[in-house]
């Protein structure tokens, strides 16, 4: 429930809106002619940027200084296509190059620690804030309802022993930095750099942030969020798009890679847990999912079909796995996962690998007939198991069935 | 926090109104918590206000607003405990509203809404903490207070016994659901729980562990401390820094989940699994528990020797690395500690297969691998065999083409539910055959296979005029062969002409299924009431729909066009059946509760006369009493049930359809039913 931000929408949307002053950009995509016109306002000298979903190592390596239009339209080609972590850009875009005799770091964030959120400050900008010594940076609480105001934002300063003929300018720049982050409904924002110009000038130079889709305000008119090629299979995107669907039940999938045990898990704690001991066990998963929440028939259905359709016909194990639910019914969520497996048998004809089941919870014994008779009509192999036997060592067990019947057909197909 | 004890965030005596109640999930929660501890004492949504929720210990106020709720609940049960249920986006209005009207009232909210923005989250906080009010969530489940016998939430499920008795431990955990299992691994080695807490794992958790295990501090039940944790948030960090400074007396055992998302990069469930820093990890996590612990994580295959370094370790308490090596921790504190069992029961926790069935597999796979089942515990065994025994366990939807439940031919044997059918030829009657085929049960006695009769013979006729006889005949008149008459009688049946019964069996299941009755004819259980409150609902309706020009729905299988001149009516064939079943001693509740139904009709003047109860009310009556065991028992359809009484009808009137066509065919003329041209008027000029 989270959208990430980039610079290039910050610069291009928020920043303008809320008056938080940006260098001077040009998209990827402009002609050579305004490229040389910005450069000439520009001293000469500009930095080409991927626009990409950064993660926390932020864009560095893939950033370039120019100084000649031809270089410029070089090195946005060449960026636009490059990977950085495993991610693509959507594009290249051109910056200014602000002269810079300091640099600060700030973010406002939610902070568990006062419930509320935070503002953090530290004159050493520029680098990961992780590795700032407590001492160099600050962290003051804003009251949510009062919001930020310029003596807070000056006080803070002040004890970073910020230079005083930066604390008026700075201080008014970090109240436009809170109304951006309140009134667009983000989770965290990070500006880091601030180039402050030998002038005093404070230009944010690199932004990254997070809103909140639970919070109306991030759905701005005339704002539409690009789409980015995103480092998510198909299957991670066909369940996000699901999930978004309704709120009556969860549907999270992660991808992690693994090729054996395709597992249907409940409960957001469960989930955590069972991922952990299959993958301990080799039982080499094939993703991480949270299908809790109570989900009606419908909801469990489609998200049951999702997950057969994309990765049934490679796995060697189905794992059907919960703790005692409080309020999920059994039954209800049992009858779509059978009518989804035998909708997949009818498409795509019969499977043989077994089937593991771990579950708790209301209308449980209806829930396990109706699974097992379908089971029996399709003769796949299976075992039950229900609350009494713990979470934990049914996901053992199903890591060791999976690798024991792997070695079997190994046998079997060597003989 | 204004709460000084755990006892504080819920005990007995607690009052609890629950916004949104008639929700989907908030009804049903609502259901199963009056039924363990009815702290509930109303609720209210919007739009709903003058309805009740229903539940078996009676029925709940439902109030359009809490401030309505507040104006017209005496203030003995005003309520001092608030359960959020409302949507995300009314969450922060359902707070202020709160807060507005229930100064001085209500001490505690527990917000279960998941996705409330995390922006309103920390307005939450700051209007609780300003108000002096606890707030537990956004998102968590509950929390039980197993002495007192009272939850709030949905903690413990549809059944709270089950996971949990009163005992010594108290279990703090960011996951709902490892509440209950964390509960129910406990109980294999002998211990229980004083206090089960969902702290809820939004981004920010709004009461904190630190708080909690303050609480816990004085809590005089509990004596040992289960943490289940995941990443994200500060909030271990902090209890961990108050532990360290006040000497926290109480032994804590800690699982750490999550640490695979600092491997792979994965997002986990709960939203507020975000790390945040270096100590908000679950290796960081992991890491500040071990200090403080100043013990390695728990080995079960390590000999641990019962020192006074080891007592002094864990008297702060020790991490597990699994999950299910939370009862072994637990195990080790109590002994090291002398800290006494709570119960007397220990059962190591094993896998125990309930099903089984590896087909191939299981003969090539190593023993340990090759689970057969093992035991079914109560109650769920006694669930599974009472399922087992009906057949709509077995419904789980399949291509029928070749397949049936109802019927089977081996090639020697053909067979109705598994009974032969040459045996039924021999030993039983048509109708018990019947019965059979239709409800998946032969009769439990003769007495019903007697009723069922009487209703397929009442079916035959009521004369020459009726639709369903003209159809017989007017197919007999074309020269048609007896099997075309009979069809023809059965399309001259429909929803007005004998399939009323049908809806005679929906309406009175709307109205039984809130009874406990489960004998059809229990002399004890009196319809009468039921009968004035099914009038007075009638009436209102009527009254309303005739208000504002209406049409309104009348009730299936009163009056009959032929018997309805006298003061008071009765159809005779319905009467037959009425007078045979009190000969017999056996009143049946259902036709009862129709006669007391026309009584009531006329009483509050919804009719002018007592409506006659028709024969098809008859019919719907006697096969419902002879399905209801099984639609109670969840073992038959409600559509299958409402379905029958048709059928018996449809198959009695087929039969006399077939009398007319044999009487038309011997006696009567060529195409005598046809109309003469003289006797038929046209509704139109003729244009041309």
């Amino acid at each position: 429930m989270a959208q990430k931000i980039t610079e290039y929408t910050f610069i291009k949307h928020f920043a303008p809106r809320y008056k938080i002053p940006v260098p001077g950009h040009l998209s990827g995509n402009s002609t050579v002619s305004e490229i040389k016109r910005s450069l000439e306002a520009w001293n000469g000298k500009a930095l080409v940027k991927p626009d990409i979903l950064a993660g926390k190592r932020g864009k560095a390596g893939a950033v370039s200084t120019i100084r000649s239009a031809q270089e410029a339209v070089k090195e946005l080609n060449r960026i636009s296509g490059i990977e950085i972590n495993g991610n693509l850009p959507r594009g290249a875009y051109l910056v200014e190059m602000i002269p810079a005799q300091w640099e600060i770091f700030t973010a406002i964030t939610y902070n568990s620690a006062n419930r509320g959120p935070s503002l953090t400050i530290s004159l050493d900008g520029g680098i990961d804030i992780e590795n700032v010594s407590d001492d160099k940076k600050i962290t003051i609480p804003i009251d949510i309802f009062e919001g930020l105001d310029a003596y807070q934002a000056s006080d803070a300063l002040q004890k970073l022993n910020c230079p005083q003929n930066l604390i008026s300018p700075f201080s008014r720049v970090l109240i436009a930095f809170w109304d951006m982050f309140i009134s667009t409904g983000m989770i965290s924002a990070e500006i880091n750099p601030w180039r402050i110009t030998p002038d005093g000038k404070p230009y944010a130079c690199d932004f990254k942030g997070t809103l909140d889709e639970a919070n109306y305000k991030c759905e701005i008119p005339g704002i539409t969020y690009p789409e980015y090629p995103a480092n998510i299979s198909d299957f991670e995107e066909s369940m996000s798009e699901w999930d978004k669907i309704s709120h009556q039940g969860q549907a999270h999938v992660s991808e992690l890679g693994g090729n054996k045990i395709l597992p249907l898990l409940f409960g957001g704690g469960a989930s955590t847990i069972i991922t952990e001991i299959l993958d301990a066990g080799g039982g080499s998963p094939i993703f991480l999912s949270d299908f809790g929440g109570n989900p009606p028939y419908e909801r469990m259905y489609g998200t049951a079909k999702r997950c057969l359709d994309h990765h049934l016909t490679h796995a060697e194990l189905l794992l059907i796995l919960g703790g005692k639910a409080n309020n999920t019914f059994i039954d209800i969520t049992f009858q779509a996962i059978a009518d989804a497996l035998s909708e997949y048998c009818r498409e795509n004809g019969p499977i043989h690998i077994p089937v593991v089941i771990g579950r708790g919870g209301p209308k449980l014994v209806k829930g396990f007939l109706i699974m097992t008779q379908v089971l029996d009509q399709l003769q796949i192999p299976y075992v039950v198991f229900g609350p009494d036997s713990p979470v934990t060592m049914v996901a053992e067990y199903a890591a060791q069935l999976v690798n024991a019947a792997g070695k079997l057909r190994g046998l079997n197909n060597a003989g | 926090m204004r709460a000084k004890q755990l006892t504080d965030l819920l005990k007995k005596g607690d009052k609890i109104a629950v916004s949104n109640i008639t929700g989907r999930e908030a009804s049903q929660v609502t259901g199963i918590s009056q039924k363990y501890c009815t702290n509930i004492v109303g609720g209210w949504a919007l739009g709903k206000g003058g309805q009740t929720l229903d539940t078996p210990q009676g029925p709940i106020r439902v109030f359009a607003t809490f401030e309505e709720l507040l104006r017209l609940t005496p203030k003995e049960n005003h309520p001092n405990k608030i359960l959020i249920y409302s949507p995300p986006d009314a969450v922060y209005g359902e707070v202020k509203e709160i807060l507005k009207h229930g100064a001085g009232i209500v001490d505690t909210l527990y917000i279960i809404t998941e996705h409330v923005s995390v922006e309103v989250t920390a307005k939450i906080y700051r209007l609780c903490l300003a108000a002096r009010v606890n707030v537990v969530g956004c998102n968590t489940l509950g929390i039980i207070n197993v002495h007192d016998h009272v939850r709030i939430g949905a903690v413990g499920g549809d059944s709270p016994e089950e996971s949990f008795k009163p005992g010594s431990i108290t279990i703090i955990s960011n996951s709902g659901n490892m509440v209950n299992t964390i509960s129910s691994y406990l109980s294999s080695v002998g211990m229980q729980v004083s206090f089960g807490i969902s702290t809820g794992k939004d981004r920010l958790i709004l009461f904190s562990l630190k708080h909690f295990l303050m609480l816990a501090e004085k809590d005089e039940h509990t004596k040992i401390v289960v943490l289940y944790v995941e990443p994200g948030g500060t909030y271990e960090a902090e209890a961990i820094d108050w532990m360290s400074k006040k000497k926290f007396s109480k032994p804590v055992i800690v699982y750490v989940g999550g640490a695979i998302a600092e491997k792979t990069n994965v997002s986990l469930g709960h939203a507020g699994a975000v790390i945040e820093g270096k100590t908000s990890s679950a290796s960081g996590k992991k890491t500040l528990f071990d200090d403080y612990f100043r013990i390695p994580p728990f080995t079960p295959a390590k000999k641990y020797r019962k020192t006074a370094d080891l007592a002094e370790a864990l008297s702060r308490g020790i991490r597990v690395d699994i999950l299910h090596h939370i009862p072994l921790a637990v195990d080790l504190v109590t002994q090291v500690l002398r800290i006494p069992k709570d119960s007397s029961s220990f059962k190591p926790l094993t896998l125990n297969p309930w099903f089984s069935n590896l087909r191939e597999l299981g003969k090539e796979l190593p023993a340990e691998l090759s689970l057969s089942p093992g035991t079914i515990p109560e109650p769920y065994k006694s669930q599974y065999m009472m399922l087992r025994k009906g057949f709509v366990d077995t419904m789980v939807r399949q291509p029928m083409r070749g397949a049936s439940r109802a019927s089977s031919n081996d090639g020697a044997v053909p067979r109705i539910y598994g009974y032969s059918l040459m045996s039924l030829m021999r030993e039983r009657s048509f109708i018990a055959g019947l019965i059979l085929y239709w409800t998946g049960s032969l009769p439990r006695n003769e007495f019903e296979e007697r009723l069922a009769e009487m209703t397929l013979t009442a079916s035959l006729t009521n004369g020459p005029g009726t639709i369903s006889a003209q159809g017989a005949k007017l197919s007999a008149s074309a020269g048609n062969r007896p099997h075309s008459a009979m069809i023809g009688t059965l399309s001259s049946i429909g929803t007005v002409h004998g399939g009323n019964g049908a809806k005679a069996v929906s309406f009175l299941l709307e109205i039984f299924s809130e009874t406990s009755l489960t004998d059809p004819y229990d002399k004890s259980f009196d319809p009468i009431p039921l009968a004035h409150k099914a009038a007075a609902a009638f009436k209102k309706k009527k009254d309303a729909a005739k208000a504002i020009g209406l049409e309104y729905e009348k009730i299936p299988c009163l009056g009959h066009p032929v018997f309805a001149h006298e003061a008071v009516n009765y159809d005779p064939r319905e009467q037959v059946i009425y007078q045979f079943l009190k000969e017999n001693g056996k009143p049946q509740v259902f036709l009862d509760f129709y006669h007391a139904l026309a009584e009531a009709l006329r009483e509050n003047h919804s009719t002018s006369k007592v409506m006659a109860v028709n024969v098809d009310a008859a019919i719907a009556c006697i096969w419902l009493g002879l399905c209801w065991r099984a639609v109670i028992e969840k073992e038959m359809t409600t559509q299958r049930a409402m379905d029958i009484p048709f059928a018996a009808f449809a198959l009695g009137r087929a039969a006399g359809g077939a009398g007319e066509f044999l009487d038309h065919q011997d006696y009567g003329t060529p195409m005598d039913m046809r109309i003469p041209v003289h006797e038929c008027r046209s509704l139109t000029r003729p244009r041309e």
